[in-house]
């Protein structure tokens, strides 16, 4: 029974089927990220990848040096963008070393491919990092399961599903990868460890904003094991080898450049290295000094040293050496800060506070196993343990200020998660204490779930082959019950909890998750999916039949989209660097005609493209956005635009005929509804606002160019002046009203 | 000989350029257009069918003619797809060359000439009836250039009065034909006039002292302006590109297109409330909407995608099996937005089909393959408002191909390739390549093709090429190799011992640790 299978001996037998496994956790990984492309296409999703394909492309074809010195003028119109310079180059390169490999092994991939399938690879790289992870703080049981919770956690899901092409696709493996290879140095004292974490750290940087978690993460890590008294030259050698090479390395990537030596979220890395350079250096003392002397000598340098520490940070952060807090860095902690003082931040709906069903939404299950995870840690409280707890409490934190920060918590919950569930296998499944017999049939499914217990069940298994089979040993069935039915049952519960799960998991990735909403999908009643493809067909548009050089206003929103589907040159996109510019683009929507005409004329804008959901029933349209696009230009116009005036007397959000002048006048209410009322005839009203329709709108100086199929998409031209230089309007005003055209329609 | 034969040319030349600059100026050769009939058939646009029947009479004293020299006017040589000349009582087509190269266009007035050689040389006071064939693409422009979203197209048909020829002409006119009703034509005082019959307009006859008493009839341009709301489009390139593989006994076709709607532009703005009006009227309008492809009936594996992704809005039609053609399906390619006058759209599509239909072996040379494929595809476009769209719309050849180009991607391996093309393209050359594991690369063979004649889908490129079983099996043989010495690099690689101290255990020390266990 214990003997060689496929003449491999037991412990060959246990890694393989841990690699099996993990090839399965891998597989699975990668498959059910696949959702978007088989009910869909490959095609990239969202905002944001778009511009990272668009990027992506750009160094694919015109080589690394161009890409690094890339000045794009196509975007942020007139001013346009300093490309290689502001971005992390990390996923770029990345997918370009990719294709590049392939395509010397005369494999002709598309790029868009390559971009599509990024994420679900990484993660399925992720799961094997946590395996390793999990591996590095308790054993390779819990390292499995956490592979494989991550493997389908929702929660990492909903940012690396297939066309999410983006940074988090791939930060999360090396955040994780990261994590692993410190607390294999801080273990092992390994200065290798530690650079190949620095390393792991630099690329990291080079990949996601989100490296700064890392940065203070791992010395909050440190300083915690300092105040609790675990200083030891291992912690030392690991920190200040990851420490120093991993801060000279981040500074490579020009985004970053010199942040790390002056900017606040990067001085507690500083601190924390200082701090321990001055605990060894005290552990250095006390081996040659008097215990007595050395008591003074601390007490009065640890006073000093901090007042010296503390002055000297508020100093530079007052004189501006040190770059204060950025108003991102104040929402963290301040739920309500960035409504009232960043509109730009509060108006993006992933930067909300967090709402308690998403916890369980993204997380299901681990979100029960987090606590038992964290408390099996302190149960046996290891230098990696307090990291695990660290990590748990403030990435918990994060998570509930904003929704987008659920990605960090993933993996710990994951890796706690494991922890729990291998402490319930190790405790439920050992039957060391049971008789031969009954191990032969009852264990071998759940071996398979849990092979990594190996040596546990390697031992098991021996005392089981040192019984005979048939020996008189065999308890009284009772007994045997009774040892028996409390370990099924909970074992029972615990499977039927991994499979509800599974069930989740999948449940969520498929309906909600796997929308690449640049394509909308309906059902018809059918139950046949009727596919909504109004931005492409928009975007497709633009790009065939306007000049090159024209240039489309549209809320920010739809910049990189604009920019990698249309080709065309826009005012401003989902960078938002620049506050004032997007203020002007919202101010241009909000104005009258007259006054957006002339700006429009004034930044060269040839073409205004709106999203108008009203014939779909499409929520996220421009009007329902419009509230944020006018407070945003009322940060910067105050005196020309007043969010107060787009209300009616009674307060009310409306844009039938009773909604207040302002609204009416305002450009973007024109654009949305011209003509719409036409179409839909006299009862049309609108599906997403469930308003009745305004019944005059007139538009001078704006001509409809385009309207997508459902009306998803409407564009304008911006009218040149006419041969008089006068403005349309005003020539109309001049000629007297038009004549009763056969407008209507026979509806 | 040939100093004869270089001095006939020049003088031929020279002749034509006086031809040109005055269209008066004729040859002074022993050959006359005793009588010129030129028939302009406008009713398969955006193809113009021009034949001019012409009656040769060589009226020199003792010279006998070996060939009839045809001339392309400038303005139109660069629109001319299709050139042939044929005896009309024979029906024997006559050997047609090309005269000067493309940049001697200077010398002559930019006309171009063509020498069409007899079969047998013309007798003093021998006659001859000839009929040339022109087939000329995308010169009938839209007037005016803008009209409303559902209005009619309205076209205007532009020429020379008077045939243009090296050689002086007696008697000559001009009929042009239109599918639509005429609106208006260029009416001429001189000779015969301009006379309207229903769908057609005739411009003569003049004959040789009409132009000599009215100067100005030599430059002068008929036009006709008529009606006419079939869709005419424009592919500006279009590419095809087939796949070999013998592995997966597989076809791949690719075709690339970049079409543009020939039609009027929209007058003022896009209106979206009246082109949703007439689509649920199904009232007609002036919108492409509709691109259908023809594709053999074994073709699986179809897809449609343009520059940013897939476009789902396209269907298959059943198999039809029409008389005395090869049975196929329709493809019914919705473009992403129906395409008004002016408009432009870019797409690509692709299909697989069994290479056994395709490809034949040599019975005598078993490794010599005949690959014998279409040399282009069948598509049309339509404006109509429902899907159904009858399969007589591929009669209309309403997409106009300017610029073609043809790939066939050989297996690797494939040498001694030798290209038939059905009749004479504008260049043929052979690429290298590399696909999918690759190792010594392959063969493309590209063909290019200004302008492509409509009626042309029937016309197949036979490729002949030699393709051992030893090629069959390069690639498995290169791959497996490959992988071979990966593996065996990493095994020796994972039994040497790194590192510099051997109190660290290696991976050797821990193998055999683990092994020790088991025992």
């Amino acid at each position: 029974m214990v003997g060689k299978v496929l003449g491999l001996a037991v412990a060959d037998q246990a890694s393989l089927l841990r690699l099996a496994i993990l090839g399965l956790i891998s597989i699975v990984a990668i498959g059910s990220r696949l959702y978007s492309v088989i009910r869909f296409e490959s095609v990239i999703h969202e905002f944001d990848p778009w511009f990272n394909y668009r990027t992506t492309r750009y160094l694919v074809n015109n080589g690394f040096d161009k890409f690094w010195n890339w000045f794009d003028e196509t975007a942020w119109y007139p001013l346009g963008r300093v490309v290689g310079g502001t971005l992390y180059p990390g996923i770029m390169v990345t997918s370009a070393a990719i294709y590049n490999a392939l395509h010397l092994l005369n494999i002709p991939v598309d790029i868009r491919n390559v971009c599509v399938f990024l994420a679900p690879v990484f993660s399925a790289l992720t799961a094997v990092a946590t395996y390793y992870l999990g591996k590095e703080v308790k054993n390779a049981t819990a390292g499995l399961l956490a592979a494989a919770f991550i493997g389908i956690a929702p929660g990492y899901i909903s940012r690396s599903v297939a066309g999410s092409y983006d940074n988090e696709g791939i930060a999360i493996f090396l955040l994780v990868f990261t994590f692993f290879l410190w607390l294999r140095a801080v273990r092992l004292g390994s200065a290798l460890y530690g650079a190949l974490a620095a390393t792991a750290y630099f690329y990291m940087v080079s990949a996601w904003g989100g490296y700064v978690f890392i940065i203070n993460l791992i010395p909050l890590h440190v300083f915690a094991l300092l105040a609790m008294g675990r200083y030891s030259n291992r912690l030392y050698v690991a920190y200040s080898t990851f420490y120093a090479l991993g801060t000279l390395a981040s500074m490579q990537i020009p985004f970053v450049g010199f942040q790390p030596t002056f900017t606040s979220e990067h001085m507690a890395a500083m601190g924390t290295f200082g701090l321990i350079q001055l605990v060894a250096f005290t552990h250095y003392l006390r081996a040659l000094m008097p215990a007595g002397h050395f008591q003074t000598l601390l007490r009065a340098a640890v006073a000093m040293l901090f007042a010296l520490g503390a002055g000297g940070l508020v100093l530079l952060t007052m004189r501006g050496v040190i770059a204060p807090w950025t108003g991102r860095f104040y929402s963290l902690w301040d739920t309500g800060y960035a409504k009232v003082h960043i509109p730009i931040i509060a108006s993006v709906s992933e930067h909300q506070p967090t709402a308690w069903p998403n916890f369980f939404f993204d997380l299901n299950l681990l979100m029960l196993l987090l606590p038992a995870g964290i408390y099996f840690s302190f149960r046996e409280l290891t230098d990696n343990h307090v990291f695990l707890i660290l990590y748990s409490i403030f990435a918990a934190y994060f998570a509930g200020v904003m929704v987008r920060l659920i990605l960090t918590l993933t993996p710990i919950v994951c890796v706690m998660a494991g922890i729990a569930m291998a402490n319930v296998f190790e405790t439920y499944l050992d039957f060391r204490g049971m008789t031969a017999q009954t191990t032969g049939a009852g264990d071998t499914t759940e071996d398979a779930k849990a092979p990594a217990t190996s040596a546990a069940a390697a031992a098991a298994a021996s005392v089981a082959a040192s019984v005979p089979p048939g020996s008189p040993a065999r308890p009284a069935l009772g007994k045997r019950l009774y040892a028996y039915f409390p370990k099924a049952v909970v074992m029972v519960n615990f499977m039927y909890f991994l499979f509800m799960f599974q069930l989740h998991c999948s449940w969520i990735t498929s309906s909600a998750y796997s929308s690449p909403s640049v394509v909308l999908a309906s059902r018809a009643p059918d139950g046949s999916q009727h596919i909504i493809d109004d931005f492409r067909e928009a975007y497709y548009w633009l790009r065939k039949n306007t000049p090159q050089d024209a240039r489309v206003l549209s809320w920010w929103d739809y910049g990189y989209q604009l920019a990698g589907m249309a080709d065309r040159t826009t005012l401003v996109d989902n960078n938002t660097w620049n506050n004032t510019h997007i203020a002007t683009v919202g101010k241009v929507l909000a104005s009258d005609e007259d006054t957006a005409y002339e700006l429009a004329r004034r930044h060269d804008v040839d073409y205004v493209l709106v999203v108008f959901g009203a014939m779909l029933g499409y929520s996220g349209d421009d009007i329902n956005k419009f509230l944020w696009m006018i407070r945003i230009a009322q940060g910067v116009y105050p005196n020309d635009v007043s969010e107060q005036a787009f209300f009616t007397a009674d307060g009310q959000y409306s844009i039938d005929d009773s909604a207040s002048p302002t609204m009416k006048a305002s450009l973007m209410h024109k654009l949305c509804y011209y003509r719409f009322n036409e179409v839909m005839g006299a009862q049309g009203f609108d599906r997403v606002r469930k308003q009745k329709l305004p019944s005059n709108v007139e538009l001078h100086n704006f001509a409809e160019a385009y309207t997508t199929e459902n009306w998803l998409v409407r564009i304008y031209k911006v009218k040149d002046l006419d041969s008089l230089g006068r403005s349309h309007r005003a020539a109309d005003a001049f000629n007297g009203p038009r004549p009763a055209a056969p407008r209507r329609v026979p509806f | 000989m040939r100093a004869l034969l270089t001095l006939l040319l020049h003088l031929l030349l020279a002749a034509a350029a006086a031809a040109a600059t005055s269209s008066r100026g004729v040859v002074r050769s022993g050959l006359v257009n005793t009588n010129v009939i030129r028939t302009v058939d406008l009713r398969a646009l955006p193809a113009v069918k021009e034949q001019v029947g012409v009656v040769v009479q060589n009226e020199h004293d003792s010279k006998a003619y070996k060939s009839y020299v045809v001339v392309v006017s400038a303005a139109k040589r660069d629109s001319l797809a299709h050139l042939s000349v044929r005896e009309r009582k024979s029906g024997v087509e006559l050997e047609v060359t090309k005269l000067g190269s493309e940049d001697d266009a200077d010398g002559n007035g930019g006309a171009q000439l063509y020498q069409a050689s007899f079969s047998h040389a013309l007798q003093p006071g021998e006659k001859i009836s000839l009929n040339v064939d022109y087939v000329f693409l995308n010169t009938v422009a839209p007037r005016p250039a803008a009209v409303g979203q559902a209005e009619n197209q309205g076209w205007e048909w532009a020429d020379d009065v008077l045939v243009q020829s090296v050689y002086s002409t007696k008697k000559q006119k001009t009929v042009v034909r239109t599918r639509g009703d005429i609106r208006d034509f260029t009416q001429i005082a001189a000779g015969g006039g301009a006379t309207k019959d229903k769908k057609a307009v005739t411009f003569g006859p003049f004959t040789d002292g009409d132009a000599r008493d009215e100067p100005g009839l030599g430059g002068m341009r008929a036009e006709v302006r008529f009606t006419d709301n079939a869709e005419q489009v424009e592919a500006l390139t279009h590419r095809r590109e087939y796949f070999v593989s013998h592995w997966a006994d597989d076809l791949n076709v690719l075709e690339h297109y970049a079409l543009r709607n020939r039609g009027p532009g929209i007058d003022g703005d896009f209106d979206k409330v009246k082109q949703t009006v007439s689509r649920f009227m199904k009232a007609r309008d002036n919108f492409v909407k509709l691109l259908l492809v023809k594709v053999p009936a074994a073709a699986r594996n179809l897809y449609v995608v343009d520059e940013i992704g897939n476009v789902s809005t396209s269907a298959v039609t059943g198999r039809h099996r029409p008389k005395g053609e090869q049975p196929f399906k329709v493809m019914q390619l919705k473009p992403r937005y129906p395409l008004a006058g002016g408009w432009n759209y870019t797409w690509w599509h692709g299909y697989s089909v069994p290479l056994g239909g395709y490809l034949k072996v040599d019975p005598t040379r078993r490794s010599r393959h005949m690959l014998r494929v279409p040399f282009i595809g069948a598509i049309t476009a339509s404006s109509a408002q429902s899907e159904m769209v009858p399969l007589t719309a591929f009669d209309s050849q309403n997409v106009a191909i300017s610029n073609y180009e043809l790939r066939i991607t050989l297996p690797e391996g494939a040498a001694d390739i030798d290209v038939r093309t059905p009749f004479d393209v504008d260049g043929v050359s052979m690429q290298p390549t590399s696909y999918y594991f690759d190792s010594t690369g392959r063969t493309v063979v590209v063909i290019e093709q200004r302008r492509v004649s409509p009626g042309t889908s029937n016309a197949h490129v036979l490729v002949t090429y030699s393709y051992s079983a030893g090629s069959l099996w390069q690639k498995p043989l290169v791959i497996a190799s490959v992988l071979l010495v990966v593996f065996a690099l990493a095994s020796v690689l994972s039994r040497m011992r790194m590192g510099l101290s051997s109190t660290v255990p290696g991976p050797m020390a821990r193998m055999g640790k683990k092994s020790s266990k088991t025992e």
